[in-house]
């Protein structure tokens, strides 16, 4: 039944550009995407710095051409980054092969409907935002606005929704039923989730400092990416060309705290060691991980002992992207996977920012330059709430 | 072909489905233009300690799938499926009232963090201690049925018990909210559900649990054997044709099918191409229906699929479903055909085994 499984279209839209070729500069030049907020409303929007997009809604709606009102952030982004995938792979969904779309969101529609809650039961005008509310919208938005979609489904698995998606997408391809799906997540920012991540104690005030020994949170990003994926019969029929190969991949759970990664990191330990059995290699043979790094105390110890147990004291070059983009929760997994297939086609490791000293426990050291190296495999790691873990492992096409 | 067999099952709906000996014989009507769920006493399934946080689509997960594995026996499951459309509303709900009412401020973090869609998935693998797979679908009227397509595949790969389940809950603002958005059947219709000529449903809520084995035991109640989604079919027409290709799939025709049970929802407009297809499915099958027991929502397939497993059990159809005049002489074939605002349509086949 199986077939191999490439990626052959990027698109994405974060703080670090509207793009991928912009997104690339950002990267290249170590230039992160976070700063002060602008479009959020929010009381705190002085306090804390976010990874926004740098559009507004109005200029959105001009990049998307459509004006439809029912229209809200998540879906204008999620429509540019998977337009853009579509293009760049230069698929036909008019050409009779079947095409899926499967997205990924844990915000959907709340940041429209967090601004109009409390006047609807007041007020007729914006009763229509309860029909946009829910995860499955935006996805079905995506699906109309590249037309003749066979199947889409939507998941929601908190930080890590983007990496199953990518996953059910490869795995619905393996099965014969899809030959093709546009796979990815989106979040845009809420006050919803500003809010609950304030609560919670885990957002710097700061730029984040992933793996350092001093971080003290996570900052909020926003963003949508979609990648397109292909089946090798599918591929090899129009004689495209494959960017990545996607050779392995797990979902695991590490069920030991409805927030909290367990300390050893059990769940990312068994995680990575399913990705790498099912792609054959061995942890020395990974070339670099794009780590989930969040910046919080929690995950990046969790997340480092996992990390040993798996390759000891051989620890592959590693960095976390997310000093440039924020946490973009759904999104943070396709993120980086286009992040990490522009590693492998550039030869090029993006540094991990803002880090200066080592945690204490573990002694791991990122990169914190730009490194200019051959990679032929990357792993790529998303942890969740809920205890949700998976990882990710590309390979040079 | 892969097929799912059935061990057991659990379902708190507007009926008192939680109760395993009912079956549709005392009928629960709507409250006006909504239905509640029936909510059992949760003490006897879900531990104090816990019970006290856990908001209602959280104690209804929980104590549905719970039913369920009692049922069928089993301490472990190699995976948990979770389906949902709004996922835990309540806590959303509280949290987002909290930050509107108090300018952003005084804030805890209980309903924010007991709001992400996948809670009721990953309370059951805390509970269960499960370190499996855990996935959560939350696509409007294909959440449930993603559940069902992921745990086939997941057999193929070799997976042996899995645990899925479709979780629904309301709250009285949501309902007010949509009473206001005229999304409900404005008055009392003495139409039955198939043959409605207004618009409006009858909102809903309800959970309904499953524990799917990949080969056959003396557990079994019944088997899953094949599901597909339709997104936007553009006709009655192209609904049917992809019928025929489905049945066919399985070397079956419409004419196997001892029951069909369809998901009118009592709003003429989702319900169009519904009636259109009623016929064609009448002349070869018996058409039934259950939305007028169970109301609708994101998940109500999955109240379907409890409906079809016990159909297929009891080899009797319930009068209160029933469409058709005939009765079935048997019941070996069970053909679900679900639509969700006229957009998501699902064909599932259920067999006896």
């Amino acid at each position: 039944m199986s077939q191999r499984v490439y990626i052959t279209g990027l698109g994405m839209i974060s703080a670090i550009g509207n793009n991928v070729p912009e997104s690339f500069l950002s990267l290249s030049q170590s230039k992160t995407g976070i700063g002060k907020i602008n479009h959020l409303t929010t009381r705190y929007k002085d306090e804390f710095l976010a990874g926004e997009i740098k559009l507004s809604n109005t200029d959105l709606a001009d990049l998307v051409k459509d004006n439809n009102p029912a229209l809200n952030r998540n879906s204008y982004i999620a429509m540019l980054a998977a337009k853009e995938a579509v293009i760049n792979s230069g698929i036909d969904t008019n050409d009779g092969l079947r095409t899926g779309v499967i997205s990924s969101t844990t915000i959907a529609g709340m940041g429209k409907t967090e601004l109009y809650y409390k006047e609807m039961f007041e007020k007729d005008d914006h009763l229509n935002v309860l029909d946009t509310h829910d995860c499955g919208d935006s996805t079905e938005r995506i699906a109309d606005y590249l037309g003749n979609v066979d199947y889409v489904t939507t998941i929601s698995t908190a930080c890590s929704s983007a990496a199953n998606a990518i996953m059910l997408g490869c795995r619905m391809i393996k099965h014969g039923q899809l030959d093709r799906v546009v796979v990815g997540g989106v979040d845009a920012l809420s006050k919803f989730t500003f809010n609950g991540f304030n609560t919670l104690m885990i957002l710097d005030r700061e730029w984040c400092k992933p793996f350092d020994e001093n971080r003290k949170g996570l900052n909020l990003g926003e963003g949508a990416a979609f990648v397109v994926i292909e089946g090798e019969n599918a591929l090899n029929l129009r004689k495209g060309k494959a960017l990545a190969e996607v050779v392995g991949y797990a979902n695991t759970n590490d069920a030991y705290h409805q927030t909290a990664s367990s300390p050893e990191g059990y769940g990312a330990t068994l995680a990575i060691q399913q990705a790498l059995t099912m792609s054959g290699l061995t942890p020395s043979q990974i070339d670099y991980i794009n780590m989930h790094g969040t910046g919080t105390p929690n995950n990046d110890l969790s997340e480092s002992f996992a990390t040993k147990a798996i390759f000891g004291n051989q620890v592959p070059k590693f960095s976390s992207t997310k000093a440039f983009t924020g946490h973009t929760l759904a999104a943070a997994a396709s993120i980086e996977t286009v992040i990490s297939v522009l590693s492998l086609q550039n030869s090029m490791i993006f540094p991990n920012l803002n880090f200066t000293t080592a945690i204490a426990e573990t002694g791991l050291v990122p990169e914190t330059t730009l490194v200019n190296t051959p990679l032929n495999t990357i792993l790529s790691n998303s942890f969740g709430f809920g205890g949700n873990c998976s990882s990710l492992i590309f390979k040079k096409a | 072909m892969t097929k799912a067999y059935i061990n057991g099952i659990g379902c708190i709906s507007p009926q008192n489905s939680i109760d395993s000996e009912w079956f549709f014989d005392a009928i629960n009507p709507a409250k006006g233009d909504y239905f509640d769920a029936i909510e059992p006493s949760y003490k006897e399934f879900i531990a104090p300690n816990l019970l006290r946080r856990m908001g209602r689509a959280i104690k209804m997960g929980v104590a549905a799938g719970n039913i369920a594995i009692q049922q069928a026996g089993i301490e472990k499951v190699d995976a948990i499926i979770t389906g949902t459309g709004l996922g835990c509303f309540e806590d959303s709900e509280r949290f987002l009232l909290a930050i509107l009412n108090n300018d952003e401020q005084f804030l805890t973090p209980t309903s924010f963090i007991q709001s992400t869609h996948n809670t009721v998935g990953s309370q059951i693998a805390l509970i269960m201690k499960c370190h499996d797979y855990n996935f959560t679908y939350v696509h409007r009227g294909f959440s449930f049925e993603s559940t069902i397509q992921d745990a086939l595949m997941l057999f193929e790969e070799g997976k042996e018990t899995i645990l899925v389940g479709g979780i629904e809950e309301h709250t009285p603002n949501f309902v007010v909210l949509n009473r206001r958005a005229h999304k409900f059947q404005e008055l009392p219709s003495d139409k039955p559900i198939w043959k409605s000529t207004t618009p409006g449903i009858q909102m809903s809520e309800g959970t309904a649990f499953f524990v799917l084995n990949k080969t056959k035991t003396e557990k079994s109640l019944a088997s899953i054997d094949g599901i597909q989604t339709l997104y936007k079919p553009k006709t009655s027409a192209d609904i049917l044709n992809k019928l025929h290709s489905f049945l066919k799939l399985h070397n079956l025709t419409l004419a196997d099918i001892d029951v069909t049970l369809m998901g009118f929802s009592d709003d003429v407009n989702f319900d169009q191409k519904l009636q259109e297809l009623l016929p064609s499915i009448e002349k070869e099958s018996i058409a039934a229906c259950y939305k007028n027991v169970c109301g609708e929502y994101h998940t109500a397939s999955a109240f379907a699929m409890w409906t079809a497993t016990k159909l297929i059990e009891k080899q009797k159809l319930p009068k209160v479903l029933a469409i058709s005049d005939k009765a079935p002489s048997k019941i070996k074939h069970v053909l679900i055909i679900n639509q969700y605002l006229g957009i998501n349509y699902s064909f599932t086949l259920l067999s006896q085994c």
